[in-house]
């Protein structure tokens, strides 16, 4: 930074100095104007240029360079120094020259500059326009080919007729190439009226004619702003260009007004309006055709307790994080996304749709004490034929792929169909504790694009998440029981129920009308260590009582040191208390005459009670 | 550059060998009488194709690219050489993957003058590996061949060069890369985003290169090297080129389609 970022107030000094030295009649007095000075940097710092290095980057990565200079006759030119991948210092080099006083640079048609580098490299972004606030009349350059040769290089002025107060000079912002850094020198940096830039081209949207659906209160913001110029070589060069330097125009401002700085405002309807738009008088390719539907009819308002929902996208509720809401995936997804937001609601807007997928995988999503995905959909065109919309849920880490695919009659377009799809109809889906994505595919090649709002899992079971009722009460005879948990039955002295094996789960015994039960929290696993190996030989049964309504995989194990265990699978969610009496046969080859442990393993809420190996 | 440094030692050389030091006065030329003779103004309607009166054309690659490795197949389809109902001919050459079409129409055999003014008023296409010309060949090619038939080049541009162009002669011992050439070069404008008069005028003792009537280039029957062809009559060529010896080749970013838009073509002779 240190020298320079300095302001040079050198040039301002000279100018108040001119204007307190002279005695002028007022009536004379015009509107300033602003200087025209050409040169940006040809051996120094040109007057009133200050530059400042953006924020991430290595600060020190611009200086003035008195040893390589173009045509070794200028006395210095700009030295760019591209740190490795990886620096310390700041993760690229950037930064922009700009003037405390604006300058008039109407006269101009060109910013041109020499530039040589270490190597062959594709530099970024380079331009102007750049004054680190509003930063209005900004035009860049992307990927500007370099190499080791001093060559000229052209940057158009767009629209210089609009350029009367430019304060941002120059800007740059290069990465490693390939992880590696480099160096670039740029010299004789000037404004220029070269006259020889030809054949303009202006596009707005990429230069395509784009119709749209929308609504009054939708806003959108026009984009893909370019400006193409021949250059005095014959070739062209294109620029990315702010959306000051077009004038918006709509052909039908009762449907939808276009800002100065291009963003839409759909107005009225039913009707339709077209957004074009000029630069410097030429017409831009590219166009935007609002057809307003009216008034935008809203999803239905979700009304669940947030404490029971888990939200990918809605207003109503806060979203988990998400990573993408399109992950663009090539090389088969055709889907792109023109999402909009309507009286302060935002909504998905999925176009050219073959099938898209949401990801949230930073978190992943336990899902295991949900019962439902709900998400609300709107076909804005009309269906030829019923549509198959099919929604896959994937799991992480296990559980895999699961899908649903639902059936919407062709009578129902252009209206919001609120889907509430148990999480037990996704075909597939063994696991939910890692949810990461949710995948919508057009299955019968029917629907062209739709909205989605309100995409959230929820908990709509009925039944509590608890039991109101304690275990049935054990009837079998203290004599022929060993028992581990049990209000009716002495347990195995020193039995530890919650031993640290390092699990997530969430121990505690909760009264249920007087009945002492125990309740195994967000199960991963969860052991219990016997106060002293067990000879059970002589048993013929595990008897457990079980109870849960989240819980989709639950498992009992027995141990023998080895430790040589077995799992028997219980049957989940229960409806009301689950009474099983498992022959101790089916869990061989664990050592019965010698069983240490017992552990369970699954997912959701747990409660369990009377506990025991029987006769 | 260089081409600039050629043009600028071009009119020290006139001035110095002419008309003394003014190089206002080089421009004072004699007073002419010109009287029309023969010319195409091109108001024909959008898409009609040229007058068969008037013009032929040469159709195919010819042999090695028209001698010069030119990568263009000629046609004489209207997408490639049509009017364009705004009173011009347009000349059109098309990009399809790696190969091009474009046009090249002459008066062979329909029309021919020894002598007199020859002029056309064109917007040239632009561009790496675009060659525009405006051009001449003598009539008798046909039984001498080329170059002893003489060939001149009225008006001559490199697409990657939009701001110069060229008038040349090649006869027999100075032709090809030993052509007497002289480069006109536009400040801070180029041929292709405006019309521009492109004339010679050509007695029997030199032949004199005009840009918007002003003279650029004479070259007198004692400046040729060899033997001096110019005494009978020579046909008129159009032709958009992509490619070639001349030009070079065309890039993956020349834009295309790429046009030589033609407002009208005039044959003088001097009146008496």
């Amino acid at each position: 930074m240190k020298t320079n970022i300095a302001v040079r107030h050198l040039f301002i000094g000279f100018f108040s100095l001119f204007l307190l030295s002279c005695e002028r009649d007022l009536s004379d007095l015009k509107p300033a104007a602003y200087p025209t000075n050409p040169e940006v940097f040809i051996d120094a710092f040109s007057p009133g240029l200050n530059y400042a290095a953006f924020g991430g980057s290595v600060p020190t990565a611009f200086d003035v360079d008195t040893e390589v200079t173009y045509k070794n006759t200028s006395l210095a030119s700009m030295r760019f120094e591209v740190p490795d991948a990886g620096d310390p210092r700041g993760a690229y080099a950037g930064g922009a020259f700009f003037t405390s006083v604006g300058r008039d640079l109407s006269g101009y048609d060109a910013l041109t500059f020499w530039a040589k580098a270490s190597q062959a490299a594709n530099i970024d972004i380079i331009g102007f326009g750049n004054d680190l606030g509003a930063s209005k009349y900004q035009a860049i350059i992307s990927g500007l080919a370099v190499n080791t040769n001093w060559q000229k290089y052209i940057i158009p002025l767009p629209d210089p007729a609009k350029l009367t107060a430019e304060r941002g000079m120059f800007f740059y912002s290069e990465g490693p190439e390939n992880g590696r850094g480099y160096t670039f020198w740029i010299d004789e940096l000037t404004f220029e009226k070269l006259g020889t830039l030809a054949h303009p081209q202006h596009a707005i949207l990429n230069g395509e004619d784009q119709v749209e659906t929308s609504f009054i209160g939708v806003s959108k913001t026009i984009g893909g702003l370019s400006s193409t110029f021949n250059l005095p070589t014959g070739i062209n060069q294109s620029l990315n260009v702010a959306p000051a330097y077009f004038t918006f125009t709509s052909s039908n401002e009762s449907v939808a007004t276009v800002s100065e700085s291009g963003v839409v405002r759909v107005v009225g309807g039913p009707g339709s309006a077209k957004i074009t738009a000029t630069l410097g008088g030429v017409p831009a390719k590219g166009s935007l055709t609002i057809q307003s539907l009216g008034n935008f009819q809203s999803a239905p308002i979700p009304t669940r307790s947030p404490d029971k929902v888990i939200s990918i996208f809605s207003d109503a509720y806060n979203d988990v994080p998400v990573d993408y809401y399109n992950g663009f995936w090539q090389p088969f997804q055709t889907t792109l996304s023109a999402d909009f937001t309507v009286n302060n609601d935002r909504i998905l807007h999925y176009t050219d749709f073959n099938f898209v997928g949401i990801q949230f995988s930073s978190p992943t999503i336990n899902a295991t004490s949900m019962t439902h995905l709900h998400l609300d959909i709107y076909f804005p065109n009309p269906l030829t034929t019923n549509a198959r919309f099919k929604i896959e849920l994937v799991n992480f880490v296990s559980g895999g792929t699961g899908a649903f695919t639902t059936t919407i009659p062709a009578t129902q377009s252009q209206q919001w169909i609120s889907l509430d799809i148990p999480l037990s109809s996704f075909a597939g889906l063994s696991g939910r504790a890692n949810l990461a994505q949710i995948i919508f595919v057009d299955d019968n090649n029917s629907i062209s694009s739709f909205y989605a709002d309100n995409i959230y899992f929820y908990n709509g079971s009925s039944s509590p998440l608890a039991p109101t009722n304690p275990a049935p009460l054990p009837t079998h005879p203290a004599a022929n029981v060993i028992s581990v948990f049990s209000d009716s039955y002495a347990a195995i002295p020193s039995t530890d129920l919650n031993p640290n094996w390092g699990q997530a789960t969430v121990v505690t015994q909760v009264g249920i009308q007087g009945n002492n039960t125990l309740r195994y929290g967000g199960l991963n696993y969860q052991g219990i260590q016997l106060g002293s190996p067990q000879n059970i030989t002589g048993m013929g049964f595990l008897h457990l009582d079980f109870w849960t309504a989240n819980s989709n995989a639950l498992s009992v194990y027995i141990i023998s040191p080895g430790p040589v265990e077995t799992a028997s699978v219980l049957t989940v969610p229960t409806s009301g208390w689950s009474s099983v009496d498992i022959p101790l046969s089916a869990f061989a080859p664990v050592n019965l005459s010698n069983v240490i442990q017992l552990k369970f393993e699954g997912n959701g809420d747990i409660y369990l009670d009377n506990i025991y190996f029987r006769r | 550059m260089k081409l600039n440094i050629i043009y600028l030692f071009a009119i020290a050389s006139l001035v110095a060998a002419s008309w003394g030091c003014n190089p206002d006065n080089f421009q004072k030329l004699d007073q002419r009488n010109w009287e029309l003779v023969w010319s195409d103004e091109f108001n024909g309607a959008a898409g009609q194709v040229p007058d068969a009166t008037k013009w032929t054309y040469d159709i195919g690659t010819g042999d090695n690219g028209w001698g010069n490795q030119e990568l263009q197949v000629y046609t004489d389809k209207p997408e490639n050489v049509a009017m364009d109902g705004q009173g011009n001919l347009v000349i059109t050459a098309l990009r399809t993957g790696s190969s091009f079409t474009s046009a090249r129409i002459k008066t062979q055999d329909l029309f021919g003058q020894q002598y007199g003014r020859f002029e056309a008023r064109l917007k040239t296409p632009y561009g790496p590996g675009l060659w525009p010309a405006f051009w001449m060949l003598g009539a008798n090619i046909e039984t001498v061949s080329w170059p002893q038939c003489g060939e001149i080049d009225i008006m001559e541009l490199r697409g990657q060069e939009p701001h110069i162009i060229h008038g040349s002669i090649h006869g027999p011992g100075y032709s090809a890369g030993n052509a007497i050439t002289k480069g006109y070069s536009l400040s801070k404008a180029r041929f292709d985003t405006d019309y521009n008069l492109f004339a010679i005028e050509w007695d029997r003792d030199k032949i004199d290169f005009f840009v918007n009537d002003f003279l650029y280039q004479r070259i007198a029957r004692s400046d040729v090297p060899g033997e001096w062809v110019y005494d009978q009559p020579f046909f008129i060529i159009f032709n958009v080129a992509v490619g070639g010896t001349f030009v070079g080749f065309p890039t993956p970013s020349t834009p295309f389609p790429q046009r030589m838009t033609i407002d009208y073509v005039r044959v003088y002779q001097k009146a008496n």
